[in-house]
């Protein structure tokens, strides 16, 4: 057995709510039994992006905020990787906003977790874009992370999850890494995950939470119903977690899958010169 | 119906009858075609320079147009030559005409028995070696639409300028073969009118030759298309990109051919996410790259130095323009370097390399390609403007030179020889062997936070100075490896030359004026810019009284590094800029040296 980087201790706060994940994570990979050397996990900046670096695992620390666009180089090499992007709120909703929404778009089959505890808790505490009205004097509402990614017409997996609740994340992990391993897409599930020493939220969470499931009309497959459920819930002054988006369709791109399918794809195909002789003389004789 | 000839307007003030004069014979020829963007110029521009190289000769075109889609003025040139030439002519023999504009901009440029042809549908002028056809009306009668006026002006070019009708016909046929059918034949029909229409004007047949060439076993391209078929037979297989000019097209390039080697090209949101997009694909175990230009550079500072933090192998094509901010899009500059040698926070090492010819960008984007992959380091592949964008003939590209080179990268089978596996283990050249994700037995971690030889992040203080040094001395290591400056001229010659990318041609033509002068001068052409190939450039000034340094910028960058690093050779140096937007032209350079010396 050739040793490779152990696992070092987390960093976190004793309570903090990215153990959760952390265990929820290696719990579903377990269950999905994914090699380890196939697994990829690329972390933000920010207490959870340190997340790789507690588990035996390929690993990125990736530059603040463009954890996905990193993660989505790394799927669209080699295609046959489990691939999962963890960071924060901070990371992911404003100097990674522009790869957020556009990841959504871009549909490769990737787990982008994102842990909101809707503070910067690495620099101490400032506002987030979550943070509500009044939080360190935040004056700017709070985004809503669920309600943007259900407004984007993309055959995506959407679901949130709560740290309080690592039973019921695990089976939403599982069922978001099965989707992309079955390269039916993009699965994004946002964790609420409380800072303990920044922004103590697990009681108000815990009092706030709404499993969408067990609201009336709940059809994770229809995006209207879910938009308006995931609102109104909002509106009413609670958190919906659950599957807010299980698509029927398959795939849209397909690229990934033409290329899981085939022998092709960057990594696996061959680069040395002579085996492409021929497509190269090709393709150089056609210069005029 | 009235016919064409009847219709022209051929203005000749007080020339020679063409009959009662030989034409005038010409060996290396420029031809100027101006008007509104939509114009059709740059069709004009494409259709004599086929003539020419069914003639034999060398060509080299060159475009000036706006950032904008139709509209305000553009301009293209074609030079074509019995000798080798990579740059634009300093003076026009034949200016074409659709707009006023043209007329003003190209005057300043003509040669003394330049001609003027233009387009008098909607304008006359008064000009003595001129002629004007309204190429618009004469087409948009018969052909139903004034949009074949260029067409039928290159077909009074190939008059003017005594061309073979056999072939002049072959090559709006090769032209538009492709869309075939009515527009092939409304092309052949508008070359017929605009060569019955220059026939029956006075002044205009014949009023020149020009010389035929040997040049045949050429191709005709463009610096953007070397760097993408350079990197397809490099081994390159993801490329992510964001649109840019002049940059644009190596994207456009590899979306057509990557594929059929398995390859991706993905167009990102941004630059910020097309850096990070290869960052991530090269970790994956793909080989990458991504082009650019000045803007786009600035926003891709940050993943270039987590790549040269986290020693993750990437190519970077700088397709320089005119800055700062978004300055002049289409126009030429060498402006990025000291961005570049200084490029972001921190220090970390990168090798900057700079092609001049699309030959050389062809062989030194493999080079790049392999250098980043044996030192697990950002190259950038500095290019400019007009070395992307301008046409030449240049030598087929041959893949006898060209080899893949991983390094030190690691497959299964060596894995399992080893008893462990440290990503940025410590070893005699500074480079630490890799295995990308999917390798049985063994995972990597990777990170931009400084770290130990796991991939742990370190905030040890010996071990940030082991790490420190193992990543900057592959500046120094790897000094052997990088591209070789080109020395041209007599070792006697007391003159030199110093400069880079598409510079080297008008210096090269500008020795050969000289030269002609009796001033014998040497030329370095630097291909690695950084680190400073000190041990190729000082003995080079050492062998000379005083050397010019030519460059597109207006602080002398390239000198300034030369002085930074070669303080002894301070008193040697001189710059020669010129950052206007266009590249230089043979003579200034020469002026430039004449005032100097």
């Amino acid at each position: 057995m050739v040793q490779s980087a152990k696992p070092v201790p987390p960093i976190w706060c004793p309570g903090c709510g990215d153990f959760s994940v952390l265990a929820a994570v290696k719990k579903s990979a377990q269950e999905l039994k994914i090699p380890v050397h196939e697994l990829v996990l690329v972390g933000g900046i920010g207490c959870s992006g340190s997340i790789h670096n507690f588990l035996e695992i390929n690993g990125i620390h990736a530059l603040h905020g463009r954890l996905l666009a990193q993660a989505v180089g790394v799927k669209l090499a080699n295609p046959s990787l489990t691939v999962v992007a963890a960071g924060g709120d901070g990371d992911g909703y404003a100097i990674g906003m522009g790869h957020f929404m556009h990841a959504f778009k871009k549909n490769a089959s990737i787990l982008y977790i994102v842990m909101n505890n809707e503070t910067y808790g690495l620099t101490k505490g400032q506002a987030s874009p979550t943070s509500q009205i009044g939080f360190e004097g935040n004056v700017e509402p709070p985004f809503h992370s669920i309600l943007t990614a259900l407004s984007i017409p993309a055959p995506n997996f959407i679901a949130r999850t709560f740290s309080g609740d690592p039973k019921g994340m695990t089976a939403i992990l599982s069922e978001a890494l099965r989707f992309n391993r079955e390269g039916r897409g993009f699965a994004f599930v946002e964790d609420l995950s409380p800072c303990v020493t920044y922004n103590d939220t697990y009681k108000l969470w815990r009092e706030k939470v709404v499993d969408v499931a067990k609201l009336p009309g709940y059809d994770p497959t229809d995006r209207k119903k879910m938009f308006q459920l995931c609102l109104e819930a909002v509106e009413e002054g609670r958190i919906p977690i659950g599957v807010m988006h299980r698509p029927k369709e398959v795939h849209a791109d397909g690229l990934e899958l033409k290329l899981v399918g085939s022998t092709l794809g960057p990594v696996r195909s061959e680069i040395a010169v002579e085996p492409n002789l021929a497509a190269y003389q090709k393709l150089l004789a056609g210069l005029a | 119906m009235t016919t064409p000839a009847a219709r022209t307007t051929p203005i000749s003030a007080g020339e020679t009858p063409p009959a009662e004069r030989a034409p005038i014979e010409l060996t290396d020829l420029s031809v100027m075609i101006g008007g509104q963007g939509g114009d059709g110029t740059l069709t004009v521009s494409d259709l004599l320079g086929r003539y020419f190289r069914k003639h034999g000769l060398y060509v080299y075109t060159s475009r000036n147009v706006l950032s904008r889609i139709r509209g305000g003025h553009a301009d293209a040139s074609v030079r074509a030559s019995r000798d080798p030439i990579s740059a634009v002519k300093s003076q026009v023999d034949t200016l074409v005409a659709f707009d006023k504009d043209a007329i003003e901009m190209g005057r300043e440029e003509m040669a003394g028995h330049g001609f003027i042809l233009y387009d008098s549908t909607t304008f006359q002028v008064d000009l003595p070696n001129s002629a004007g056809f309204p190429f618009a009306t004469l087409v948009g009668g018969p052909l139903g639409q004034p949009i074949f006026k260029n067409t039928a002006a290159y077909g009074a070019l190939s008059v003017l300028f005594g061309f073979d009708p056999t072939t002049t016909r072959a090559v709006i046929e090769e032209r538009f073969k492709r869309r075939g059918g009515e527009a092939l034949e409304k092309n052949l029909k508008a070359l017929e009118i605009g060569r019955k229409a220059a026939i029956e004007a006075p002044g205009v047949a014949g009023r020149f030759a020009v010389a035929e060439g040997d040049a045949h076993d050429l191709i005709l391209t463009t610096g953007n298309q070397a760097v993408a078929l350079g990197f397809v037979v490099g081994g390159g297989r993801f490329f992510a990109g964001y649109p840019i000019t002049p940059a644009t097209e190596v994207m456009e390039y590899l979306q057509r051919y990557l594929p059929a080697f398995g390859g991706v090209v993905r167009q990102a949101e941004d630059e910020l996410a097309a850096v990070n997009m290869i960052i991530g694909a090269s970790y994956a175990g793909a080989r990458v790259m991504t082009s650019t230009s000045g803007p786009g550079l600035s926003l891709m500072t940050e993943g270039i130095g987590h790549a040269g933090a986290a020693e993750i192998p990437i190519v970077v094509a700088d397709c320089q323009r005119v800055g700062p901010s978004t300055g002049q899009p289409t126009r030429h500059e060498q402006s990025d370097l000291s961005h570049l040698a200084n490029l972001g926070h921190g220090e970390y090492p990168r090798f900057i390399v700079a092609p001049a010819t699309p030959l050389d960008a062809f062989g030194m984007t493999v080079d790049a390609l392999n250098l980043a992959e044996r030192w697990r380091v950002p190259v950038i592949l500095l290019l400019d403007q007009a070395l992307c964008q301008n046409t030449t003939t240049s030598e087929r590209f041959d893949l006898a030179h060209v080899r893949v080179d991983r390094g030190k990268r690691l497959t299964g089978e060596s894995v399992a020889q080893m008893a462990q596996y440290k990503v940025y283990e410590l070893q005699d050249d500074g480079v630490s062997p890799f295995a990308p994700p999917g390798t049985p037995g063994i995972w990597s971690e990777v990170t931009g936070n400084e770290h130990d030889e796991w991939g742990h992040v370190s905030v040890n203080p010996a071990n940030r100075l082991r790490m420190m040094r193992k990543r900057m001395e592959k500046m120094v290591r790897a000094r052997d490896e990088l591209p070789e400056s080109r020395v041209f001229g007599p070792p006697s010659a007391r003159i030199g030359l110093v400069g880079f990318g598409s510079t080297s041609g008008p210096i090269q033509e500008a020795r050969q004026l000289l030269e002609h002068r009796g001033v014998a001068t040497r030329y370095l052409q630097a291909r690695t810019l950084y680190p400073v190939p000190t041990h190729e450039i000082d003995p080079f000034l050492a062998s000379v009284d005083v050397a010019y340094v030519v460059e597109h910028n207006y602080t002398g960058q390239f000198a300034r590094l030369l002085r930074e690093t070669m303080p002894a050779q301070h008193a040697k140096l001189r710059s020669v800029l010129r950052y206007d937007g266009f590249s230089f032209r043979a003579p200034e350079i020469v002026a430039q040296i004449r005032e100097a010396a």
